[in-house]
């Protein structure tokens, strides 16, 4: 079954990463949002039953998107991709409901060792 | 506008994303040590002219008030045709109040106090954000001490077209501030119009790897 995706940065590059980071023959349909409120809407139409998420981002940053998405219920897995290593940024993040959260730049290794964590893959 | 400095946009949001990754680095260092949480804001880069930087400082810093700044120098240590430039940290004279106190300095601080506390911050600053865009980019950098430029000072008075070496220079613009606090710090690296060219050369080849 084909996994709606969502990938949420305002960086061209940044967005590369995490799609060339992606398993291979994963079976997704990749959706990209360039802030937080375009990937607020995504997730809003579907788009988003999993979702990678940065934190800095204008317009809504990252913890905007958490608590929206908290606040309307929706049941996206959300894995947030950020530079913001404070362990704090993590925590908080965690506690705004996403699922892991995965240190920039983004490897491609830790990502599919987080899928399979979590029995995503 | 010199058409050879211009960035392309791609170039501009490869090198955004690399100075994301440094901020980032850099605002987890200024979190240990000021054991507090910093807020991290998308940075800005652009081009300005020498003349204009007075205004820009201005505008940067956002207020009226006094403020305090350090410059360092940083180059690439292999040879003497890279990367290279200069960071200048600028803190508002309420930011220092508030740094003191997060530092826990007793009363007022003396002059000499208040330059070593400069110089401390700038250094866990420049340290982490300058070595991490310059790892990004595969190469190392080193630095020249840091110097305070001014304390207690007009943004425009930190620096004047005459002691600037370049007519034109790319600004990337990080700002640092903490939650429920009225601190805030701005860390501007500026690379003249030669450093550029280098540093264009290393995003085309960055880039070349997502095409």
């Amino acid at each position: 079954m084909t996994i709606p995706l969502l990938i949420c940065d305002d960086s061209a590059m940044a967005r590369k990463q995490v799609k060339r980071s992606l398993p291979d023959h994963w079976e997704v349909d990749i959706t990209f949002a360039t802030n937080g409120v375009e990937g607020v809407d995504a997730i809003r139409s579907g788009k988003g039953e999993m979702v990678f998420l940065d934190l800095t981002m204008p317009e809504l940053d990252g913890y905007g998107v958490l608590k929206s998405v908290q606040d309307e219920g929706h049941k996206s897995i959300i894995i947030v991709i950020s530079a913001d290593i404070q362990p704090e940024a993590r925590e908080r993040v965690m506690n705004l409901g996403a699922l892991d959260f995965i240190k920039k730049p983004v490897d491609s290794k830790k990502l599919q060792d987080v899928l399979k964590n979590y029995g995503l893959l | 506008m010199n058409d050879t400095v211009v960035l392309s946009n791609d170039q501009t949001d490869c090198l955004q994303e690399i100075v994301n990754v440094a901020m980032g680095q850099a605002g987890d260092s200024l979190a240990r040590f000021l054991e507090v949480f910093i807020n991290l804001s998308v940075p800005r880069i652009r081009l300005v002219e020498a003349e204009d930087l007075p205004q820009t400082l201005t505008e940067m810093v956002g207020h009226s008030g006094l403020i305090s700044a350090v410059r360092q120098g940083f180059y690439t240590a292999d040879d003497g045709n890279g990367l290279r430039g200069e960071a200048i940290v600028l803190f508002g004279d309420t930011s220092f109040k508030e740094l003191a106190d997060i530092l826990a300095y007793e009363d007022d601080l003396d002059a000499q106090a208040e330059s070593e506390l400069l110089l401390d911050v700038t250094n866990v600053l420049n340290g982490a954000c300058l070595s991490g865009i310059a790892e990004q980019i595969g190469t190392e950098l080193a630095f020249t001490p840091p110097s305070v430029l001014g304390q207690h000072i007009a943004a425009k008075e930190v620096v004047t077209k005459d002691n600037l070496l370049w007519m034109q220079a790319l600004l990337v613009e990080i700002n640092y501030s903490l939650e429920n606090r009225s601190f805030n710090c701005n860390l501007m690296m500026l690379m003249p119009e030669d450093a550029i060219e280098v540093l264009k050369f290393a995003l085309d080849k960055l880039l070349e790897d997502f095409d």
